[in-house]
């Protein structure tokens, strides 16, 4: 009786409130379902996906990736020129560029934002300080010069840091700009919510002809997986991304619902410690990737949303495609076990992310797989954000991790995974190998084209053949949408492109 | 004016305790590995921009420079900016204040609605199958977590039948409490588990006392003896347990507005630690005392109005 009139009570309470809820989706707005809210869409105070994503809805850059994440294309400048010395930079705009207030955007906006980039405030000064002098030559023509050729530049300019800002606009409101930010890329934030939504309407003077084709879409912030997918299924979603891999299947047989994939530039590894013995020794690092069958994990936990790695870093520009992921073999595992002086294997330990459901089962499966050449791992769960702390401290023998790029060019991973000291000691291993540290030197000076590639794809065989991580798969990204939304995709950064998406 | 008196009284008392919960936070969060500057740059920073994001954000200082700036931000209202976005911890807070307050008053309300008129049928009928039914499905309601409850309501109301949005918390004051109704109920009916329990067992108590008899022999019809004299007798014990409860509810309103989507207080704690948001977690942190010992204001107005012995000056 009570279950019954729990029903009726909540039944009464909807009617009551005139199923206020009820959806009147205005002409051609999408509904975007995400797991967690921007913090701030201030390009250079920001450094989490969530606040990137946004804004590159908001704001333009002068280049940036093209679709399938192989080249650069133009953004707001319609075309550049580099020097042959790689010291010169010049970019000419669109005649059509303007902000969404419908000022034009000019080269003293491209200076204005890229000297604030690189200024004291900015996180990503590192990225913007080889440009040492700026030549506004007319409104529409800007170079840049830097004192010595540094290769990556072009791929930085491609970064969300680099968005272009109407200068005055930002210099007469301070902060509160970003409140109400106005850039020139194809959508306006006309609405915040904070925790709750954004709401963005399409910028009417986009220059982009015939795009975005949307009228307007909402960014709903759901971090729970389970109801992101249900409110898909319901139609209370028009798309969602983040959905967990054991759900792509159930979402695939929903008639209203499509389900996307695409190979994002992510990488899944467990970094060694080479500081701590037995890990000094490279036949122990090849002999773990030796030891683990890297197929079932794909197979079982990705339901195949991925591929075996070969190396750190994920597939790119100038990726090192002749190279063979260590195959699954037990004898040639414990041969080079017995050689380091370890015929019955070692006791370790890693660190996984407790809070992450995948990396529990990943981390479950290499304690099994390490267990059959008498490696036994005891697994410790860390809370993710201190994970990064607490490998960069060196308190860790094993830690399940990932690197991902926000940027095309391979530099950025490079100097992170496998560059010793550079940014992160090749990410906490201590793992040094001078060659490549002389390689990544050069290909910075190095302008971009096949030499330039080969330097990464011997960096890329070096870092294979040293091992400094078990290298363990690619995964990919899964997106769905519901069947009445066309051209919704997400780009190889992770972020979702809107330009195309459309709804009927 | 005796009640101004009251809450006064009752602020004031709540300085040590306010202490006391900063200093425990703050350490807390100065303990826990993993520092604001290091995850905010994470793979593209080296040593020196860290080092130089955490001169900027301040963290350089010793640790009880920081705790005093803290304690002053508290008293100007500010908490502090947010590491993350750069707002004001007050701002961030009272954006956020809302749909929690929503969700506490509306759960707590369908709590009251559910209890009353369940606990007097189950204690008049005691024993009997509306006794034994209500003992049932609240008992299987409370050893139901709130996720799970979550997910099958969902999956009942918004899926099965699509009464409710499965999440979301919705546009204007119809919109957010469509939206509320659901993840109310989830709450409301583990608060209303207990509260029926107690408030049965105490109208038990309450219908053999002498002065029940003495109504019911006066002639009173039963409907006014139940309402007017067992149930204002019954109900002290239910208010002290409501309080408690609700007190605790607010910590665990994380769980249901992570399942929900709603942006309240608690989806912005998880993401704040996430994020070592020091000013966000320790401005959350005296957020949740001022509700704690806002309810226990409340519970004491209460006891007031149904006792008409007890006075505020107690």
């Amino acid at each position: 009786m009570s279950r019954r009139a729990t029903v009726l009570l909540s039944a009464v309470l909807a009617i009551a409130l005139g199923l206020a809820g009820a959806q009147t989706a205005a002409a051609a707005t999408l509904r975007l379902g995400v797991t967690a809210d921007a913090l701030s869409t201030d390009p250079i105070a920001s450094s989490d996906n969530p606040s990137i994503w946004t804004q590159l809805l908001l704001f333009d850059q002068l280049v940036r990736p093209s679709r399938d994440g192989t080249r650069l294309e133009p953004g707001i400048a319609e075309s550049w020129k580099v020097s042959a010395d790689g010291k010169e930079y010049e970019f000419k705009l669109r005649a059509n560029a303007k902000f969404s207030n419908g000022d034009p955007v000019t080269a003293q906006d491209v200076e204005f934002s890229l000297r604030r980039a690189a200024g004291e405030k900015s996180q990503w000064g590192r990225f913007f300080r080889p440009i040492t002098e700026y030549r506004v030559v007319d409104a529409r023509t800007i170079v840049m010069r830097l004192d010595t050729p540094f290769t990556p530049m072009l791929n930085n300019l491609a970064m969300f840091s680099a968005s272009i800002l109407p200068a005055k606009l930002v210099e007469s409101q301070g902060a509160a700009f970003f409140d109400k930010p106005v850039g020139s890329g194809p959508f306006v934030l006309t609405q915040w919510a904070r925790g709750q939504k954004q709401t963005m309407a399409k910028n009417p003077h986009y220059w982009e002809a015939g795009k975005p084709k949307l009228d307007g879409v909402t960014i709903e912030i759901l971090p729970e997986d389970n109801s992101r997918v249900l409110k898909l299924k319901a139609g209370e979603l028009d798309a969602i991304i983040g959905i967990p891999f054991n759900q792509v299947d159930g979402l695939k047989s929903d008639p209203n619902v499509a389900v996307g994939v695409v190979n994002a530039f992510r990488t899944d590894l467990v970094q060694l410690n080479t500081t701590k013995k037995p890990f000094d020794d490279v036949r122990v690092r090849q002999a773990l990737n030796y030891a683990v069958d890297k197929a079932p994990l794909v197979q079982n936990i990705l339901r195949g949303n991925g591929s075996i790695a070969n190396s750190p870093l994920p597939l790119m520009a100038h990726h090192n495609a002749d190279l063979k992921p260590y195959p699954y073999d037990l004898d040639k595992a414990k041969a080079l076990l017995a050689a380091a002086g370890l015929p019955n294997g070692f006791k370790t330990s890693m660190l996984v992310s407790g809070g992450d459901a995948t990396a529990r089962q990943v981390a479950a499966v290499l304690q099994a797989s390490l267990k059959r050449v008498g490696v036994e791992v005891e697994l410790q769960n860390i809370e993710s954000s201190s994970q990064f702390g607490t490998t960069k401290a060196g308190n860790f023998e094993m830690s399940l991790s990932r690197a991902s790029s926000d940027t095309i060019d391979p530099d950025q991973l490079i100097g992170f995974l496998v560059v010793n000291p550079e940014r992160a000691n090749a990410y906490h291993t201590q793992w040094k190998d001078e060659r490549i540290n002389e390689l990544y030197a050069l290909e910075r000076r190095t302008l971009e084209g096949e030499e330039r590639g080969k330097m990464f794809k011997e960096i890329e065989q070096r870092a294979h053949e040293g091992a400094p991580f078990i290298f363990l798969y690619r995964q990919s990204l899964t997106f769905a949408h519901r069947k009445n939304v066309s051209g919704f995709t997400l780009m190889r950064t992770s972020n979702y492109d809107l330009r195309d998406a459309d709804i009927r | 004016m005796k009640i101004v008196w009251f809450l006064l009284g009752r602020l004031l008392q709540l300085v040590p305790v306010l202490i006391g919960i900063t200093a425990v936070a703050f350490l807390l969060l100065r303990v826990m590995p993993g520092d604001p500057a290091t995850l905010m740059l994470g793979a593209r920073g080296n040593a020196e921009d860290i080092a130089a994001l955490t001169r900027q954000l301040g963290l350089d200082r010793p640790l009880w420079q920081q705790y005093v700036g803290f304690l002053g931000d508290i008293v100007t209202g500010s908490f502090g900016l947010s590491i993350a976005s750069r707002r004001a911890v007050g701002l961030e807070m009272v954006e956020r204040l809302w749909p929690t307050l929503a969700l506490v008053g509306l759960s707590t309300v369908i709590a009251v609605v559910l209890t009353v008129p369940l606990a007097l049928l189950s204690a008049v009928r005691r024993g009997g199958w509306a006794d034994q039914a209500i003992k049932l499905v609240f008992i299987a309601a409370m050893s139901m977590p709130a996720f799970w409850l979550g997910l099958l309501l969902v999956l009942l109301l918004s899926i099965a039948v699509p009464i409710f949005p499965v999440s979301g918390y919705g546009d204007g004051l119809l919109g957010h409490l469509h939206h509320l109704a659901l993840p109310a109920l989830v709450i409301g009916l583990g608060t209303a588990a207990l509260t029926i329990r107690a408030l049965r067992s105490s109208i038990i108590g309450v219908l053999g006392a002498d002065y029940i008899d003495t109504a019911r022999a006066k002639g009173l019809p039963e409907r006014s003896v139940l309402w007017r004299h067992v149930l204002r007798n019954s109900l002290m014990s239910t208010i002290s347990i409501l309080a408690v409860h609700t007190s605790w509810v607010i910590g665990g309103t994380v769980v249901v507005e992570t399942v929900f989507g709603i942006p309240g207080l608690g989806h912005l704690l998880v993401a704040s630690i996430s994020a070592r948001d020091y000013p966000v977690v320790q401005g959350l942190t005296v957020m949740f005392a001022l509700l704690v010992v806002a309810i226990n204001l409340l519970a004491d107005l209460a006891y007031v109005a149904v006792d008409p012995r007890l006075t505020l000056a107690g």
